[in-house]
Parts: C-alpha cells; structure tokens; sequence
C-alpha cells in the first residue's frame, strides 16, 4: 500500500481537571490513505472528537495539552510546527466540518462573506474571484440557488442547507484532508442520507482523504471503507469496514453490533453491555474494558493488551487474541 | 401480537393549526401543524410516528396527551371524547396519560433526588396514603428500571444519561399509566444505552400492558419496538400500517425516500446472523 498522508502515533491528549488528570486520548495510533474515508467510531467519552481537535491543534487549553505523540503529515510531524506554521496549514491542507453547523458559522456575516474569508485568509483567492468561487463551491455542494443564498444569513438556512454551507466553506481551499466530526448527527435522516453522499462524492471528486468521526455505525457502513472503534481513549480495532461489521473481533465491537435493534431482533432481548465507560481520570490498569467484558480472564485485570495484528489490515487489542496470553481463551461465542 | 382490539385511544381527523405573523406588521396566517390524522391504537400495542423535524409529530403527541386542543376534530380516550369530559374528570386522566421525554437531563428537576421525583405524582393523584408506602412503591420502581436503591437519594446530575432516562420511566410508571407517550426516548443516548432502555420500555410493556405511542425518527428503533407505523409529512399522515406493511411494501414515494435512508448495515448485519 501507499504511504500515508497522515500518520498518528502515540497521540497522547490530556486534561487537567479538579478530579484529577483525563487521559482522555491515551495511545491513538492510525495512518490515514489518500482519498480513502476512515472512520473513527465511539461512544460518547471515547475520546474520539478530542482525537480529531488533537490533529487540528485545537484541543482547549490550557486544560488540555497534548502530552505526547506524532502527528505526520507529508513527512513532517505537526506537533513540531510553531503556531503560525500551523495556523497556515489549519482550513487550508487540513479542513474540518462540526456537528452543529448553527455555532460554527458566523451569525452576523453572510454566506458569502465566510466562504471569501476562508480563502482570504489562505491567500487562495481573493475579491471578485473570491465571490465567484463562493458561488460555485456552493453550486458543487448542491445548494440549487446559490445566487441567492450567497446573501443569505445561516439563521435563514435550514440545517440540512447549513451543514452545506460548512462543507463549502471547508473545501473553499481545496484540502487535502477533512476531518467531519459527526456532520450529520444534527440533521434529518433524508437529509442525513443526502449529505452523506454529498462528501463521498466531492471526496472521490477532490481525491482528499476524510476522516469521519461518528458514534453511529450505520453512517460507517454507509461511506466508510476502513474503521477504528475507540473506547476509553484508545483504539481497540481496526479493520476495513465490511470485515468489521461482518466479524467483528473485539468483544466491545461485538457487544456495540449485537446491541443494535432491528426489525430481524423484534421480539428478541437486545444483547447489553452492562455497566458503563470508567471516568478518564481513572482507566483500569488492566484492559479499560474489562469490568464489562463478556469474555474477561485474569490477564485483563492487570494488564493493558497489546496490538495484534490479525492480518495486514486488521489489528484488535484483546488478550484473547494475544499468543502469550491467549491460552486461557474461550472461542468467542457471538452474543445475542 | 395482540388479541384484543379494543382502542385505547382514538383519534378522529385532528388538526391543529397555528397563528403565525409574517415580520413586524405583518397579517396573522394560520400555519397549520397536524391536518387531519386519524389512527387508534389498541391497548397493549405500540403505534410509532415516524416523521422529520417539524413534519407534526410532537403537537400530535401533545394533543394525545390532553395538553393541547385540536383546532377541528376529536380524541377519544377509553372510547369518550376529551371533550366531553369534565375538568375534574381530565385531571385525574393526566395519571393514566404519562410521557418520557428525549432529553432526561431537560426533562427531570435538578433540585429534587430521585425520591422526590418518583413520589411527586403520587402524592398529587393521592397514590399512596403514607410516606413508609410511598417509599415502598419507589423502591420497588426503581428495582422495575433496574437501578439500585441508593438512587433515591440522590440527584439527577449524579447520574449518566442512560441512568437518568431510566429514572425519567420510572417517574413515568409512578403513577400506574396504561398509556405512555414516548418522545424520542433513546435518541440522546449511546447505543451500548440504547439496547438497555429498549429492553426496559419492551419489558414494561409486557408486565404491565402498556400502550405506546412512540414517536422516532430512527426506523430501526421503531421496526424493532412498535407493531404499527404512521409516517407523518407536512402535518398529515401520508401512510400507515404494521411494520412489515410499510417497511416491505411502501406505497408512497416519502416512505420509500425514508427508508432508503436507513444507512446499510442492516443488510451486513442481516447476513452476519445467519451465518
């Protein structure tokens, strides 16, 4: 395979609290392809979002601080850039796009003065090719009059049409990486659905790579082709996304699957995972996701599990598919 | 599924419209919100209404409660129009008619605990004469929803939202309601949540022959937990039926639309249970 527009390793992101120290990303390593959708998939507290504000040097300070880690991109690490270099880099090569696209648009400034903003600031256009350029980014997201919603206000906008507006703004400048931290969870499911094919279509038309942050499997399925499952601040699976659905390795992914309702489970107790995520200023020294794991053995108590690679594109962390560790281990039964 | 078909509630050609103004002076339109639904649901079954933000499914849901007049057309509740009946007599049906509400950390009081929430409805309908009972009858509804009996003394924020969803159920059930609106119950929570609250509203259901009237965006949720589906556009119901009706064999285009919109796992996941 290719090498990696972006490499993650050993993302550590930290907050201080009055409780004490969150490790709320602890470990997070992935690589993310040219013009591939990996998808980052969590609960809430997983540590997901922090993940993706980690990349974009946003994480709120001084609370939060990243305490260790790489960040490459285009053979450089990120974590080394002064702020002014990565100011320069951030809505130009690597763009975001949030969930609620009401608080992160300006209410005071048209449509058009925040798409021209964007390309200002990064010197990629400016003044009346600026403005017509912020026409046809609309025209490409699918926004039908985009005469006329130029001068438009977001309160004027419906969120399926906000959420557009935010998708403009971000690819104004052409990124080579959008980070879309849950870009549909504030939407209806019809326009969920439309936005969705809207990103993978620009993706694959612009050739950029995406990194979807998502709660909602369903929204993996749909768009991406690879997926980490995160659960207390680090990634327990990784596996292209068709491979994780149909046979899913760790027992967290295999639990959040079999908990999910549908119309072939009706009339059927849904599988639950009982208990809930341990607070970040307290992980287990073990396995974090050990109290509430079906298949627990000793090991799990005390000791972090490792990655294991089970093929070239699949790696699970779970003393069940450790080698050192995996003679106590029972077949997997699938739950439910 | 159900044997009996007696409605519990009936609802003849409702609308509801409201008065808007257009800018500052402008004239007052009427903007209607629900137009002209009709459904039953039979007691003991759970109808859901499945439909997008402002599609009317909400001030269908107050108007099935008794909150809210219908500006044409009647609801008829153990078969007799809300409004045939006295002021006293609908008081005493708000204990029969309860609601559990999408967001818990919105809809319970911050400043009561848990003790204060579940016995609230009781004291008001005159439930349970003593404290000692009352105290009874809490503790035995938060054994219902599965949370320990420390709880009652303790306030909401201390709790997940999973935690707080289920308290807002049993506050729901405190009052021994045959019908329970259901707004979005699980949509603020995580899905490992999810499944647990899916399970206690299946199971309430069950032991105390609940009625639901179940309103969702999410067609997953609702092919798994209602028997009937009523998909709402615009303020109407454009289509109704049980759910193998409308998810095998949607007759209108904003139906077929809704579920083309349910994202593909289900067909991956499909094909990981049989194997």
């Amino acid at each position: 395979m290719h090498s990696p527009i972006l490499k993650v390793q050993n993302l550590h992101t930290w907050f201080e609290t009055p409780t004490g120290t969150a490790r709320a990303v602890d470990g997070v390593n992935f690589e993310l392809y040219q013009g591939e959708t990996l998808a980052i998939v969590g609960e809430s507290g997983s540590g997901k979002s922090i993940t993706a504000l980690s990349l974009m040097q946003l994480v709120p300070e001084p609370a939060g601080y990243i305490e260790k880690g790489s960040i490459f991109y285009k053979n450089r690490d990120l974590l080394d850039l002064t702020w002014e270099e990565m100011r320069a880099l951030r809505g130009k090569d690597i763009a975001m796009i949030f969930q609620e696209p009401m608080t992160s648009l300006n209410p005071v400034l048209t449509v058009e003065k925040q798409i021209v903003e964007a390309m200002q600031v990064h010197g990629t256009a400016t003044g009346a090719e600026a403005r017509k350029r912020a026409v046809d980014m609309l025209n490409k997201v699918g926004i039908r009059s985009p005469q006329q919603v130029v001068r438009q206000f977001p309160h004027e906008l419906s969120g399926g049409m906000r959420q557009r507006v935010m998708i403009a703004i971000a690819l104004s400048n052409n990124p080579q990486i959008l980070l879309a931290d849950e870009p549909t969870t504030a939407l209806d499911v019809t326009v969920q659905a439309q936005i969705l094919d809207l990103l993978a279509s620009l993706q694959k038309e612009l050739g950029m790579s995406m990194l979807l942050i998502t709660h909602d499997l369903g929204i993996v399925a749909r768009v991406a082709q690879r997926c980490c499952v995160m659960y207390a601040g680090q990634i327990v699976e990784e596996a292209p996304t068709s491979e994780l659905l149909k046979n899913p390795q760790h027992p967290y992914t295999r639990g959040l699957l079999a908990s999910l309702p549908s119309r072939a489970r009706r009339g059927q107790e849904l599988y639950t995972l009982e208990g809930v995520v341990p607070p970040p200023t307290r992980w287990p020294k073990g396995c974090r996701f050990a109290l509430r794991c079906p298949n627990r053995m000793d090991i799990c108590k005390n000791v972090l599990p490792g990655e294991t690679a089970l093929s070239p594109q699949r790696r699970v962390s779970c003393h069940l598919y450790n080698s050192d560790s995996a003679e106590a281990a029972v077949p997997l039964e699938n739950p439910s | 599924m159900n044997q009996q078909n007696i409605p519990l509630l009936s609802v003849r050609s409702i609308t509801k419209r409201f008065p808007v103004r257009t800018g500052l002076l402008g004239k007052r339109i009427w903007k209607t919100a629900v137009n002209e639904v009709s459904f039953s649901i039979e007691q003991g079954s759970t109808l859901a209404v499945v439909g997008e933000s402002g599609s009317g499914k909400s001030t269908l849901a107050l108007m099935a409660l008794d909150l809210l007049a219908p500006t044409a057309g009647d609801i008829l509740y153990q078969n007799r129009p809300f409004s045939d009946r006295s002021r006293e007599e609908r008081r005493r049906l708000r204990r029969d008619m309860q609601v559990v509400f999408q967001d818990p950390y919105a809809s319970l009081n911050g400043r009561m605990n848990v003790r204060e929430a579940l016995t609230e409805g009781m004291i008001i309908h005159r439930l349970a004469d003593s404290p000692a009972e009352r105290e009874e009858r809490a503790l035995q509804l938060l054994r219902q929803v599965s949370m320990p009996p420390e709880s009652l003394d303790r306030y909401p924020h201390e709790f997940s939202g999973g935690q707080r969803q289920r308290i807002a159920i049993a506050r729901a059930l405190s009052v021994n309601p045959s019908f329970v609106v259901l707004d979005e119950p699980t949509s603020a929570l995580d899905v490992s949540v999810q499944s647990q609250v899916l399970n206690l509203l299946r199971r309430l259901q069950k032991e105390n022959n609940l009625t639901y009237l179940f309103i969702s965006h999410n067609l997953e949720v609702v092919s798994y937990l209602a028997d009937n589906v009523a998909v709402m556009e615009n303020g109407s119901i454009v289509e109704m039926g049980s759910v193998d009706d409308i998810f095998d064999r949607p007759q209108k285009e904003y139906t077929k639309k809704l579920l083309q919109a349910i994202p593909a796992i289900d067909l991956l996941r499909g094909h990981n249970e049989e194997a």
